[in-house]
């Protein structure tokens, strides 16, 4: 065949086109087929794994993955069921291979932070949380990002991390809406945070969204409980014990909050005879206490020294306080009330919790020592 | 390699004559295309063409694979048991009746090609190795798809060449040309395809070959990409080396390397020729028996030895096996490549061998992981190096293997350990076992193609090695005949050396001279009274068969310097390159 090289050139340009345009269709054909084959797989994985077959969940996705090579969610979902079936190292190599590829993501993040909340690793977890927290979500950003912001916040509260914390759920609480049960979940963390004053400010607005919010109610009375509130505590807690009167944590800090506002000599508004009275019955039942656990305790027990003390203290004090004049002097009562509060703390220490006016006869006296501290530190 | 070395003469060189086979034929574009610019074009058109097919060859395999074996072939799967044999008997059918030449890799069929058939591989073999590979590692048989698109390339070029007519030179070439399209479309490497076809198939490097292989290799790739995406082979992990002492670990891997590669193609070595040697009705069978072993591997619940595996290198890669699965791997890997190959079925060496490094790599890596943890390499880092010190080892390719790795990596900082553990594992199977696997294959085939690897090895002897002592005078072509006889009567000899003005050598017999003066031209200079012809003239370290061309021609050959061309450092004679040649026996 003689044929001229511009003859030759055209020629095998046109069969080049012909052919290229023969592996296109053929190509796009395979495309569609992979693309196919790995939703079929993807979505057979994802059925696994909700039925809790982690490991075919884990063959699952990857085949998936092998007819779709670039896949983010399927890489992701496999990144996943393999950190959820405990193949921790597998996982990270997973996540990191996609957080290079695209580092502000928030699933990748919050993945990759959850991995290392495993792996118990608390550094690399905070800043991953804090990458999901203000990464790029690709659709209901903040409701993810508030759920990304739980988890560190519980995570914290795990670690004892508490006043990180705090400012965690100081920020969340500023981007809640008006879904009282974000409100409620809040508060809690408020509550295990240690600070009582934001809990029942997230309770108190939970309660705004939704009045009948047992939960809220409950959750305002225990931290208006622990701030000392105890009126209002009583408020929120009868609220929510009649609509759960089941709940025997509710019916018990109502009873306590109950007892300390009936039996506190300190409490605001009462007169001089009421304070006198509150006095007496405290004593009374501080000294009934110590005697009934020094009963209860072998004679061998250290601390009956302890009480061998405390009693000869309360013996010595009895008659001023049963003959306490009506213009009772300051210094009388604080004396009565520092022996109450020896009292209930060794008995508590020996013979088991307190309950009852017990418990709310400890929690008067250590709530004066605090404020005799603070007072002292002023 | 021999070097294509120069020879200098004292004139200009004359232009090449213009060859006619081609150049003749053309018509309207003969002035702009000469052969050789044609020939870069045609390169392209094959580097197009290899990578269409090559593209059409994977869709091929993976089509045969889910149809046959399912999306996702797993353990206790009954098809694993089933479908490799069954479809083998085709393949073997195929193979004995219909295509008898795309029997196994491809390599050593497209050196065939270049050194034996000038550069002629039948176009069937190209459609036969298309089928019979597809179907064979669709079906799970532990061969790779490389080889048999390295040969599908070579086939569609040498296809092309010889619609062309091409001078014989060009047709001898296109071969390789064809096969670095068809290594680069698979591997979508294009430098390794590059280096493999030069370092395996062609063993020498020129502008032109360098050329047109570099260009049918870029051609396929691009195709390749378009169809496929310019993502890497393999999804590669963070590689870091924070601590020299680490290329020790890497050390290790490269000794382990090399014994794998060495029991690897032992085993070939061993198997390849005695089962060959069985009857023949027994080769129809040969094919489904080492398909049902590889099925029952799969079955049994190792499925990753099945097909070229590249999924499962990228899994190892990052880590999703424990280091005794993936020693495991390596085992059975090696066995099922080793039945594959041996039974004759058609199918590439390439993917198992960088499958059994991958592993071999991960395995060793896990080890050293556990045994010394501060080792700051991920088990991919590990499974990567490996599989170049397979490359290196096994296919005793250093160069390729060390580019292999970058390319497919997409790495620079990995390059440390992969040329400690591809050095050490190189050398160390050459020492286990002199003879390359491909050289092996060759001779157990009966033919006798040029072993690279032995060539480069091959000790060159240069004209240093025989050049002598000038013992004579060196005449200067400004002396006048009568004062050069006085100066060369009491010196022994028949010729002497002459240097011309302003340079360049010419030589006088004591004959010439003494004739000359008996004519009465005892005035004239030497310059004037001698021909004018200059003598060449070469240079120690030019390869001692250069010399031959110029020795039987004239009695003395000047051998100068580099740096001065009028400084002699000695002569060479006919007499003294045969001498030379004489003792090399001796000394090898």
């Amino acid at each position: 065949m003689a044929r001229s090289p511009a003859g030759t050139i055209a020629l095998l340009t046109l069969v080049a086109i012909v052919f290229f345009a023969g592996v296109t269709r053929l190509m796009n054909r395979f495309h569609e087929q992979e693309k196919a084959l790995a939703r079929h797989m993807y979505a057979q994985g994802l059925s696994d794994q909700q039925s809790g077959s982690l490991d075919r969940a884990v063959e699952d996705f990857r085949a998936a993955l092998s007819y779709d090579h670039n896949n983010f969610d399927y890489q992701l979902s496999l990144a996943r069921a393999l950190r959820d079936s405990g193949r921790v190292d597998e996982a990270e190599a997973y996540l990191i291979t996609l957080w290079e590829q695209q580092p502000q993501d928030g699933f990748v993040n919050l993945a990759l932070a959850r991995l290392e909340v495993r792996k118990d690793s608390v550094q690399d977890a905070l800043r991953y949380y804090h990458s999901a927290i203000y990464g790029v979500w690709p659709s209901d950003s903040d409701m993810h990002r508030s759920q990304a912001q739980l988890e560190l916040i519980n995570f914290l509260l795990d670690h004892k991390a508490l006043a990180q914390a705090q400012a965690e759920l100081i920020s969340l609480s500023s981007s809640l809406t008006t879904d009282a049960a974000a409100h409620v979940r809040a508060a809690d963390l408020f509550l295990r945070a240690h600070d009582p004053a934001h809990a029942l400010a997230e309770y108190q607005a939970a309660l705004r969204h939704d009045p009948n919010l047992v939960a809220a109610a409950a959750g305002a009375g225990e931290a208006a409980f622990a701030l000392g509130r105890y009126r209002t505590a009583e408020t929120y807690l009868e609220r929510a014990a009649r609509k759960n009167p089941d709940d025997a944590h509710v019916a018990e800090l109502l009873q306590t909050a109950t007892l300390i506002r009936d039996s506190d000599p300190y409490e605001q508004g009462i007169t001089q005879r009421e304070r006198r009275s509150r006095l007496q019955s405290a004593w009374t039942h501080a000294g009934e206490r110590l005697q009934t656990c020094a009963q209860s305790q072998p004679l061998t027990n250290p601390s009956n020294a302890d009480f061998a003390a405390l009693h000869a203290r309360w013996l010595e004090l009895k008659p001023q306080i049963d003959h306490l004049p009506p213009m009772s002097e300051e210094d009388v009562s604080d004396q009565a009330m520092d022996v109450i509060a020896s009292i209930e703390q060794e008995t508590a220490k020996t013979c088991g919790s307190a309950s009852g006016s017990d418990q709310a006869l400890l929690i008067i006296s250590q709530n004066r020592m605090a404020q005799n501290t603070s007072g002292a530190d002023q | 390699m021999t070097p294509a070395a120069p020879l200098l003469t004292g004139e200009a060189q004359t232009p090449a004559v213009p060859r006619k086979s081609f150049v003749d034929s053309a018509l309207n574009l003969g002035a702009v295309l000469n052969e050789e610019r044609f020939f870069l074009i045609i390169s392209v058109f094959i580097g197009i063409f290899s990578g269409l097919s090559v593209v059409c060859f994977r869709l091929a395999i993976d089509w045969v694979r889910v149809g046959l074996l399912g999306a996702a072939p797993h353990a206790h799967d009954w098809r694993l048991l089933v479908v490799p044999p069954a479809v083998s008997l085709l393949i073997a059918i195929l193979v004995i009746h219909v295509f008898p030449l795309v029997r196994g890799s491809g390599v050593n069929q497209t050196k065939a090609a270049l050194y034996i058939f000038n550069g002629y591989i039948p176009f069937r073999t190209a459609v036969g190795k298309f089928i019979t590979a597809a179907l064979a590692i669709g079906c799970g048989h532990s061969l790779g798809p490389e080889d048999p698109s390295l040969q599908i390339g070579a086939s569609i070029a040498s296809a092309l060449g010889r619609r062309m007519n091409f001078s014989r030179e060009k047709l001898r070439l296109l071969a390789p040309i064809g096969a670095a399209a068809g290594l680069a479309a698979a591997f979508n490497a294009p430098i390794s395809a590059v280096l493999f076809v030069i370092e395996e198939v062609i063993g020498r490097w020129t502008a032109g070959i360098l050329g047109s292989v570099v260009l049918s290799a870029i051609s396929s790739v691009v195709i390749v990409r378009w169809f496929f995406g310019s993502e890497a082979l393999f999804r590669i992990p963070i590689v870091t080396l924070v601590h020299p002492i680490e290329l020790a670990a890497y050390a290790v891997l490269g000794l382990a390397g090399a014994l794998a590669a060495v029991v690897f193609s032992h085993a070939i070595a061993y198997l390849r020729p005695r089962v060959r040697a069985w009857p023949r009705t027994s080769q129809y069978f040969l094919p489904s028996c080492a398909g049902l072993i590889i099925g029952l591997f799969g079955y049994l619940g190792a499925p990753q030895v099945m097909g070229a595996g590249y999924q499962y290198m990228d899994e190892a890669m990052h880590g999703h096996f424990t280091w005794q699965f993936l020693a495991l791997l390596v085992l059975l890997k090696i066995v099922a490549t080793v039945l594959s190959f041996v039974s004759g079925t058609p199918g590439g060496m390439f993917a198992p061998t960088l499958f059994i490094g991958a592993m071999l790599g991960g395995s060793i890596g896990g080890l050293e992981h556990i045994l010394y943890p501060h080792l700051t390499g991920t088990i991919g880092t590990y499974a990567l190096v490996g599989m170049g010190v397979l490359f290196a080892a096994f296919l005793r390719a250093p160069m390729t293997s060390v580019f292999m790795v970058l390319e497919v990596s997409g790495s620079y900082s990995i390059i440390l350990p992969v040329i400690v553990a591809n050095t050490l594992a190189y050398v160390l199977s050459r020492t286990l076992q002199p003879t390359a696997i491909f050289d092996i294959l060759t001779r157990q085939d009966g033919l006798d193609l040029p072993s690279m690897e032995e060539q480069r090895e091959e000790h060159v002897l240069r004209v240093e090695d025989a050049m002598e002592p000038y013992a004579g005078p060196v005449l200067n072509s400004e002396m006048s005949i009568a004062e050069a006889n006085k100066r060369i009567t009491d010196v022994a000899g028949d010729v002497f050396l002459v240097q011309m003005r302003p340079s360049g050598w010419t030589s006088a017999s004591r004959d010439l001279l003494r004739r000359l003066v008996s004519e009465g031209k005892s005035d004239l200079t030497l310059a004037s009274a001698l021909p004018s012809t200059r003598l060449p003239y070469m240079h120690p370290d030019f390869p001692l068969d250069s010399a031959l061309r110029y020795v039987s021609e004239t009695p003395i050959v000047p051998v100068v310097s580099r740096a001065d061309f009028r400084t002699l450092e000695g002569v060479i004679s006919s007499q003294a390159v045969l001498n030379r040649y004489r003792v090399v026996p001796r000394e090898l």
